[in-house]
Formats: C-alpha cells, structure tokens, sequence
C-alpha cells in the first residue's frame, strides 16, 4: 500500500468518526425530533463511509469475467460494498419509519420538541 | 440428514407467512390468524424435532446457503449455524410465538386493521428465530435490524394511543444506535480479520489470543458490540425504552417484547463474548459485565416498587430478571451459565405468563391502574391462580422455576467470591437476595391490589378471560411449576448442553471450517464444563411443604371472621393523611390500606432514594440518549484501557 492510498484511506476514517460523533451529539444535544433523526442519519453515514474505505486498498474495481483474470490481480475488496448498499437501504427505511412516527407524534401532542413529549416518565 | 434443512425452514416459513398475510389477511381477519397459527406451530414443531439431534446427540447444524462452502480456508457465504445454545433460545423463542398467536386471538379482537400486527408480528418472530441461528455477524445484524423495527412497530400499533407513539418513538432512537453500534463493530471486525462467518472470526481472534493478546481494533470491536448487545437486552442505563413501551403495546406483544426481544440481546452477548471473541477468562471482562447486571437488577426492583400501573410494573421487573441473568452470565464460570440460561428460560415462562395475566385483566376490565382495581379474584379465577403461580415463581418461592435458577445464582456468584478472594462477588451475592426480597414485596402488592381485596362497584360484572387466552396461560403456568420440580431434567435435555456449546468454541468452529481448522488456529476451550449442581434441595419436599402451608393459609382465612371496613384510598400526600391512621388512633379500626400502599412505611423512609430515581426517569427523549451515550463512551474506555 503506497503512502497517497494511506493519506486517503486516513483522511477517510478521520471523516467517518468526526460524522459518527457528529451524530452522536445531534442525537443528544437537539431537541426537535427532525433533528435527533438527523442526527440518527448522520451516524448511519459515517458508519457507511468507514466500511467502504476498510475495502479500498487503491486497486481496480472488483468486476471482471474470468477470463479477465489473470494471476497477481489486484482489485478493491467487494464485500464492504455490499455491506455499505445494505447498510444504506436499511438506513433509509429507518428514516421513513422514524419520519412516519413524528408525523404522527404531531398530530397528537402538536409539537415536535422531545423535552415536551413525556407522557411517559416515573 | 433431512434436519439439516429445518433451522432454514424454520426462519422462512416465518418470513413467507408474513409476507402470505400481508397479501391475503386484509380481506379477511381469519386468514391472516390462520396462516399466522399454522407458521407458528410449523416452526414449533421444527424446533423442536432439532431437540435430539443437536441437544441429545450433540451434533452442530452447519449450512451453508446456497451451498457456497468455505474454500480453502475462507468461509464466502453466508452460513447458518445451530449449536445447543442457538437451540435452546430456538425452542423458547418459537414457544412463546406460538402461546402469543394463540392469546391474540382473542385478545385482539377489539382491534383494527388485525392483518399489520400480524405481518408485523411473523417478521418479528423469524428475525428471532434468524438471529439465534445465524453463524454470519452481518446477517446477525440484518435479523437485529428487522427484530428492532418490527418491535417498534407493533408498538406503536394501537397508534390512536398518544403514549404509544412516544414510547415507539423511543425505542427507536435508542434502539438505532445500538444497531449503529453493532454494525460499526461488525465493521471493525471485518477490517481486521477480512470475513463476516462468526467461526472463522473465531478462529482468528483465537489465534490472537494464543500469540500475545487482542489488537486494539478488536478490543474496539469488542466494546461497541457489547454497547449494541446490550442496549438490545435493555440493561441500566439503556432500559428505558422497555419501561415506556410495555403499558401501551398490545399485551400479546408484550409478552414476547418482555420475554424474547430482551433474551436476543442477552443471546448476542453470550455469542459474542464467550464464542466469537473468546473474552470470558479475563477477570476485567467479567467484572465489567457483572457490575452491569448488578446495577440494572437493582434499579429495576425499586422502580418497580413505585409504579401503579399493573404492565409498567411488569416492565422494570423484567428489567430487574435482565440484571439476574447478565450478573450470572458475566461470572464466566459454567454453573454462573447454566444459572443465566436457566434463569432465561424460568423468566421466559413466568414473565410470559404475567403479561398474560395482567392483557386478561386489561381486557376484561379496561384498567391496568393497580389502585383502581382490586377484588378480582372471585371473578377471575383461574387468571387469579395462573398469577399467583407466577408470581411465586418470579418472587424465588421453591419449589416454583424461579427459585431453582436464582438459587444457582447466589451460588455461582458465592463460589466465584470464594474462588477469586473478590470482595465485589460476595456483594454481589446480597444484591441479588436482597432484590429477590423486594421482588416478592412487589408481586404482594400487586396481588392484594388487583385480585384481592375489595371489588369495586364498577368491575361488579367483570368476567373470566375466554378459553383461548387461558389455554396459553394454563400451559404456561403448568410449565412453570414443571421445569422447577423437574429441574434436572430440563437441565439434561436443554440447559447443559447448551453451556457446554457456549464453553467450546472450538467445536463450533471446527463444524463450521472443516475440523482440525479450530487447532490451527489454537482456539482453546475456554473454561473446565464440569458443573456442580444443586443437590442441596429437594423439590418434591418443597412441593409437599407448600401444599401443607397453603392448606393452613386456606383452614386461617375460612375460620377468621369476615368484619371488613372501607378501603382508606385518598389521595393525599404520603407524610400526612391517610398513614397517621396506622400510628395511632381508633378511628378506622377495621380499615384496610389500599394494596399499592402496602408498603408505604419502606417507601416513606427511602424516599430521598426513589424521588430521585423517578426523577431521573424524566420521560424526556434526549436525557435517556445522552445515558446511552455517556455508558457508551464509559465501556469503550473501559475495555480499552483494562480488557488485554
């Protein structure tokens, strides 16, 4: 692995942990329910970056018929991108599950402040 | 062999029948009950045909989908995994299944739209039975992915509940990152030993251990999957999600929301830490896990003690049994497993049959306020006695289940007190006896305070629950007072083999790879699997000495006399008011005190404790995240700086 695939590959898992706690601080520090699913999001993203950059090893794109190949190939990992497409998809049904609840939670306690939404307590 | 194929056939037919009633249950409420009865009782069956080979003969289920083998080494499918300890959380999962299609079919009738909270309820049921069987660490995530929103959903199904929506709401933001968590592990894990096939991860991190200790990555990998995996068994400080979604879901999803939602969580953990990284031998990792349980068995009883409503009350005591079954499984030791799982299974039964009890009183009555009701017992008979069975078995009453699990609790916590010289397992011990105390304290209360005691006017013509909901508590509360005579057996058909499974590791790797692939990688058992049992007790003498004692009770109350005054149930503050009656006075001789204020004394003297615990569980949303958190960043610390 050549230091400029290095560089990349650190610059990447620094950006994947800084949107992790990112998210992590969305979630805890804001309290509009839009805003916490935001934050639920952004976790889920950094998540995704970091797998995908723990397959990049700077070689070809993993798609090749065999007789293409050929001995001493090098190529990316191919599993972490299907990890992160799966990953992605179940990220975006929680959304649309999560958005569908405050909407809900709205037309019932007309705000989305989670600070004024605690029937539930004690 | 043909029942190489069951534990697949099991985990789809599930799928397929959600998917069946999805399409043919919103014409007609009896065909998505039908298709759910019959996927249930298939899976049952199924499950349970696996008893002999894998729990009898020891053999492990391998399989591989699609029949894409390890080559040469390296596992590239996905592959499913049956050992004993998957197994025995197999046949509770598709008991408590099938016992909660059969409750709801009565108990929904009430209900709209009946074909959602089955499809819902089937997704459920098969990501279950696919996390315990699954040998693949993705896959195990996408099962928690599904296990987690079907929850959710089904508890927000009685959505023209204000409540239920926020506790759904909840539930999914906390519930997100433990899933975040687990898959940021699972993603550490990947990039350091490059494969998702939970033996071969194994293996590789067996290796590790054998040549100079964990990596820092695993040790990451590690702490946020136990963060994950313990956010999904709802130990303190991430318990309470649970406490908000029991009062409002239906309580045919409570029952297996308290019972086998929770035990998933406590299935990854045993997975996690005794198979797949091989961590329980550390004394910093036990402690870790202990202390845990420890806290949450604790909290959960005197939250528990300050509820009044009868399924919230449920909740923290579920959340209390938790800190049961993680403190035994975090001792490493093979008697403080076969206490965990055993105290799995015990809860799995009485808890199941609790929440039965309190959805007959709730739908028979509308009220699960415990100093509303009262008196039921002479309407309600047979959930009346169904209830008090449980409640002995929770409470720890030989010769009930509880007893017998709890006891090898105290026992494997004393003896690895003695073992190691810690001083932290002998406190332990008197945690876990004194939580007993108060558990049985609590289920007094709820017993005077809904089954005996006055009838009020307005429940005078409430009936007994309908066949179909008693059949499910019948079994259940006769499977109850069984597995607690019949200890022993259990223990050989279910519990043994199943801490045998979780103490080899190596055998599960070798099945899964190609056997002599665990010794190449110098994956070593972890602990000796010789067990000292309990033959300090005998069960069939405790039955006899309960029967004696009951039949005492039973001669003392026919033969006292029947004088009886009002109820004192005013609403005034503890200090004054209604209690100074109890110091002195002549006034309300015959009076009797409400149930839920049974023991108003305790509470009035540990009320700077409970005031700031009920304070703290302030229902706000972003203060229960931030708990998650701030425990999230403590563990990871932790593992980092002491787990080597």
């Amino acid at each position: 692995m050549d230091a400029t695939i290095h560089s990349v590959l650190s610059v990447n898992y620094v950006a994947a942990i800084f949107l992790i706690v990112l998210g992590l601080y969305t979630v805890v520090a804001k309290t509009n329910l839009i805003k916490i699913i935001l934050g639920l999001s952004i976790i889920d993203y950094g998540i995704n970056l970091f797998i995908v950059s723990t397959g990049f090893n700077g070689g070809t794109s993993p798609q090749f018929t065999l007789s293409e190949l050929f001995s001493g190939q090098y190529f990316v990992d191919p599993v972490p991108q299907a990890l992160t497409l799966t990953s992605i998809v179940i990220g975006a049904c929680v959304d649309a599950m999560a958005l569908a609840l405050v909407i809900a939670i709205y037309k019932r306690y007309k705000t989305v402040d989670a600070t004024e939404i605690r029937r539930l307590h004690g | 062999m043909s029942y190489i194929h069951f534990p697949v056939i099991a985990v789809m037919g599930q799928f397929l029948a959600a998917f069946l009633v999805a399409i043919f249950g919103s014409k007609s409420r009896k065909a998505s009950q039908a298709i759910t009865l019959i996927a249930s009782a298939c899976a049952f069956v199924l499950v349970c045909l696996l008893i002999k080979p894998v729990a009898l003969d020891g053999q492990i289920i391998s399989y591989w989908m699609g029949n894409w083998e390890p080559v040469s080494g390296y596992a590239i499918g996905i592959g499913y995994e049956m050992d004993a300890l998957g197994l025995f959380f197999a046949v509770l999962v598709s008991f408590i299944i099938l016992m909660s299609a059969i409750y709801s079919l009565r108990y929904l009738e009430h209900d709209e739209a009946v074909d959602r909270y089955y499809t819902l309820f089937l997704m459920l049921s098969g990501s279950l039975l696919g996390l315990v069987m699954t040998g693949d660490l993705f896959n195990m995530f996408i099962m928690i992915e599904i296990m987690t929103f079907s929850a959710v959903g089904l508890t927000a199904f009685r959505n023209y509940i204000p409540e239920a929506l926020e506790a759904a709401m909840k539930y999914l933001v906390i519930g997100s990152v433990g899933s975040s968590m687990t898959l940021a592990g699972v993603a550490l894990l990947y990039a350091q030993t490059h494969t998702l096939n939970m033996a071969q991860v194994a293996a590789k991190i067996g290796a590790m251990q054998a040549s100079g200790g964990l990596t820092p990555t695993v040790v990451f990998a590690f702490g946020l999957m136990f963060v994950g995996f313990g956010i999904k068994s709802f130990m303190f400080p991430f318990h309470t999600p649970v406490a908000d979604a029991h009062p409002v879901a239906p309580t045919s999803f409570s029952m297996v929301f308290s019972t086998m939602v929770i035990k998933a969580g406590v299935y990854g953990l045993i997975r996690i830490a005794y198979i797949v990284f091989q961590v329980m031998d550390k004394s910093s990792v036990q402690i870790l896990i202990t202390a845990f349980g420890c806290v949450t068995m604790f909290l959960g009883v005197t939250m528990a003690l300050a509820q009044h409503d009868f399924k919230r009350l449920l909740a923290f005591h579920s959340i209390s049994q938790i800190g049961y079954i993680i403190t035994a499984l975090g001792l490493g030791t093979a008697l403080g497993l076969t206490g965990s799982l055993f105290h799995v299974m015990n809860h799995t039964l009485f808890k199941a049959l609790l929440f039965m009890c309190a959805g007959a009183v709730l739908h028979m009555t509308g009220s699960k306020n415990l100093d509303e009701l009262g008196g039921l017992s002479k309407k309600m008979p047979h959930t009346t006695i169904c209830f008090l069975i449980a409640a002995f078995s929770i409470a720890g009453i030989p010769p009930f289940n509880g007893f017998a699990s709890k006891w090898m609790i105290y026992q494997a916590t004393y003896e690895k007190a003695v073992e190691s010289g810690n001083f932290f397992y002998a406190l332990v011990t008197v945690v876990a006896v004194v939580v007993s105390v108060l558990t049985l304290a609590s289920f007094i209360k709820v017993t005077m305070s809904v089954f005996f005691g006055q009838l009020p006017e307005k429940y005078k013509d409430a009936k007994e629950a309908p066949a179909s909901m008693l059949i499910p508590m019948w079994i259940t509360a006769i499977l109850c007072l069984g597995t607690g005579v019949l200890y022993q057996l259990v223990d050989r058909t279910l519990t043994a083999p199943a801490v045998a499974a979780s103490l080899t590791p190596a055998n599960y790797v070798d099945k899964m790879m190609g056997s002599g692939y665990a010794a190449s990688f110098s994956v070593k058992d972890a602990v000796a699997t010789a067990v000292q049992h309990m033959s300090y007790w005998n069960p069939v003498l405790w039955l006899t000495l309960l029967v004696i004692v009951m039949l005492g009770v039973f001669i003392v109350i026919l033969s006292g006399d029947n004088e009886r005054g009002p109820v004192l149930k005013t609403k005034e503050p503890v200090a004054d008011g209604k209690y100074a009656t109890f110091f002195s006075g002549e006034k309300y001789r015959h009076s009797h005190m409400g149930g839920s204020d049974l023991f108003w004394g305790f509470k009035h003297d540990m009320k700077p404790y409970f005031d700031f615990i009920e304070e703290k569980h302030s229902g706000v949303l972003t203060d229960y995240t931030l708990w998650t958190i701030v425990a999230m960043a403590v563990i990871v610390v932790y593992t980092f700086v002491f787990v080597k």
